[in-house]
């Protein structure tokens, strides 16, 4: 009997520690720490670290988008929320917008991370902030595809007239 | 040996009821420290070579770097699992067989699976990961083992060959050739690399990693080499 529960008991945990090794190569971390955050994920207890975002989101609002970033990057490193994510595209967006040009680099990057916000989010993600104009992923994500598109209403010199939203 | 016999029988004949109980009690731990062994120390060690073969540190940033198995450690391992079947170390007839409990079949398939994916595994960590030197330290453990295949060979033997091939694969990969490529080596070294990159066209060309990755391949080689002998062991236990 005690020989059968150490044969059950066995397969039962070394079954489990292939699953685990199997989920490290499929997410390759980088590091021990991303381990952690990926087991957060794993096991649905991942939390964004909500001080960081605020501090991101004061930074956002004063036009500093790179430190925003980096912010927003150290409050969600698992890339996991689909709001932070949203902000991160905003603030490419934000970053890369010309009364001239756009910089398409920054708005690819931007267009990037809103399409990881609406794969993350379960229903169509929305964000009830005053400080934006753009409240939904799916109208950031217009925005950031009209701005890497290249037709001949790029050179109408009435475009300088044009809004950041 | 009927007197040997003999004797044994006569001392059980005469052994007083607490040497029986003592007698008991051994068999009923060796049984238990078998099973230990068989289900959950060989799988662990099996996995944990799996987990480390594929485990590179980048030199730059320290970062971890997951190489999963090619193709060609998957057809290597075969060969080796071959030969494992042939050398004695797994006696495949006797671990799966129809007249076993299924949980005692399924444990033995499980040990098996594990071994075949640390056998990769243990090949990923000694093969250079791209470039022309990939392909001749493939082909070199494609001919000795498929050459091994047509050898005569006892379970021990096998081991000690088993060793020495992944011992020589180590120091090529994590001594000389790193030695070779590293940044930070002499003016002989550097030449000596650079000569070799500039003769074959730079397709000898190895990617860099941390110090750290040659003491991982060790270890997993050391790991690995621990469950085969502990699979032996078990063989040769219960063939006795």
């Amino acid at each position: 009997m005690r020989q059968k529960l150490i044969q059950i008991l066995g397969l039962t945990v070394t079954a489990a520690y292939a699953l685990a090794i199997v989920w490290l190569y499929a997410t390759e971390p980088r590091s021990f720490r991303e381990v952690a955050t990926g087991a957060q994920v794993a096991a649905g207890t991942y939390q964004v670290d909500q001080k960081k975002f605020e501090s991101a989101l004061s930074l956002f609002r004063r036009d500093q988008f790179r430190a925003a970033r980096d912010e927003w990057q150290r409050a969600d490193p698992a890339a996991s929320d689909p709001r932070t994510q949203f902000y991160i595209a905003y603030s490419f967006y934000r970053e890369g917008w010309g009364r001239i040009y756009y910089d398409q680099e920054l708005f690819k990057q931007g267009l990037e991370a809103v399409n990881r916000a609406i794969a993350l989010a379960p229903q169509p993600l929305s964000v009830a902030d005053e400080n934006l104009q753009l409240h939904t992923a799916a109208e950031l994500k217009a925005e950031l595809e009209q701005g890497i598109e290249r037709n001949w209403g790029d050179v109408n010199p009435l475009k300088v007239m044009r809004q950041r939203k | 040996m009927t007197d040997e016999l003999r004797a044994t029988k006569e001392e059980l004949t005469t052994a007083e009821p607490r040497e029986l109980v003592a007698v008991e009690r051994a068999v009923d731990n060796r049984a238990r420290n078998e099973a230990l062994v068989s289900y959950w120390v060989l799988p662990f060690l099996f996995l944990t070579v799996a987990l480390l073969g594929g485990l590179r540190v980048g030199a730059d940033d320290h970062a971890f770097i997951f190489f999963p198995p090619p193709l060609i450690t998957l057809v290597l391992a075969v060969l080796l699992m071959l030969l494992f079947v042939r050398g004695g170390l797994i006696e495949l007839r006797s671990w799966v067989a129809g007249n076993q409990p299924p949980l005692a079949n399924l444990s033995r398939i499980w040990i098996l699976l594990t071994l075949f994916f640390a056998s990769a595994q243990a090949l990923n960590s000694v093969l250079p990961e791209r470039g022309l030197l990939h392909w001749l330290f493939s082909f070199f453990f494609l001919w000795t083992l498929w050459n091994n295949q047509f050898s005569s060979f006892e379970a021990r033997r096998l081991l000690r060959s088993v060793i020495v091939l992944f011992g020589t694969a180590f120091v090529l990969k994590h001594l000389l050739l790193a030695s070779l490529y590293a940044p930070d080596g002499g003016w002989f070294k550097r030449i000596a690399g650079a000569l070799a990159q500039g003769v074959s066209l730079g397709t000898l060309d190895a990617p860099m990693f941390a110090p750290a990755t040659g003491y991982i391949s060790f270890f997993t080689l050391g790991l690995y080499i621990v469950g085969l002998v502990l699979l032996g062991a078990k063989t040769v236990d219960s063939s006795q």
